[in-house]
């Protein structure tokens, strides 16, 4: 029954997701969420229900905007060499898999639609390299994600962007 | 204080107000669909919130929140007295309240309780 909302939802899915991908589930607050967005926290609550419902949405938008995309594009190499590189590269510079990943280590193990929308970010790449690399695709994905999380495990000085 | 429990055989989730809590909130229990429940969220800022206008219950501002509010149009439940264990469930538009504010023993335990029984999964 409240006021209808006057907010972009889209801007504020991808608003928490870059909030999620750099502190976390347990890491980000409401607070942080009402702080970045800008948005009342009645309409945060009204609109999305509640801060995990919020991160399934913004893991659901990861997916179709920024993880699908990639590997769809990858899928399109057949050069083993080639296919590896740009999925490396992609993973690295190019979306922000680390929401991906911290969603994996920290969420997935005791949500089973965190579980469900992870695996399908890995199939999707593993589907990828699989006209590349065949068999090997599932071992080479994981080579791939293992090294985004190694990079993002390394010491810096200045803020990151994941 | 607010004893969260579910009973998954009626789809009803039940808040149990605890010693003069009930005198507080007016109420003794409130029992809601599970149908009807959106989502739980430990929410400590929620306390820092304005509380809106008090309809019914007791409010002494920095000590006990409790009973029912108005605020922008919208129907609060309100039990808290710390808010670090403040529990956010938001309820569907069906409901009598938009919104439930209650302070329970173990906010991590109770949002997922919540949440693992409206998951659709």
């Amino acid at each position: 029954m409240g006021r209808p909302r006057a907010f972009d939802t889209d801007q504020a899915v991808s608003t928490a997701a870059a909030l999620f991908a750099t502190h976390g589930f347990e890491g980000t607050s409401v607070d942080d969420l009402v702080t970045a967005t800008g948005i009342h926290r009645g309409s945060l609550y009204k609109v999305f229900g509640s801060k995990r419902s919020l991160h399934l949405t913004a893991l659901r938008r990861h997916l179709d905007h920024e993880i699908h995309p990639v590997t769809a594009a990858i899928a399109t190499l057949t050069d083993p060499a080639q296919a590896l590189t740009t999925a490396t590269a992609s993973y690295d510079n190019g979306p922000a898999a680390g929401l991906l990943l911290l969603a994996a280590a920290e969420r997935a193990p005791h949500d089973p639609e965190v579980a469900a929308l992870v695996a399908e970010g890995i199939t999707a790449l593993e589907e990828a390299l699989r006209p590349s690399h065949g068999d090997a695709a599932p071992q080479l994905a994981s080579t791939v994600l293992g090294s985004r999380l190694r990079l993002r495990a390394l010491p810096t000085t200045t803020p990151k962007e994941y | 204080m607010a004893l969260i429990s579910i009973d998954r055989e009626r789809g009803i989730l039940t808040a149990e107000f605890q010693g003069l809590d009930k005198l507080w909130t007016l109420k003794s229990r409130l029992e809601i669909p599970l149908a009807h429940v959106r989502g739980a969220t430990h929410d400590p800022g929620m306390a820092r919130e304005p509380k809106g206008v008090r309809v019914g219950g007791s409010y002494f501002p920095g000590l006990i929140t409790a009973g029912r509010f108005r605020r922008n149009g919208e129907r609060l439940f309100w039990d808290v007295k710390n808010p670090e264990k403040a529990v956010v469930i938001e309820l569907a538009d069906a409901e009598h309240y938009d919104r439930l504010v209650l302070e329970v023993e173990n906010p991590r335990a109770t949002v997922d309780l919540i949440e693992q029984s409206i998951s659709r999964a």
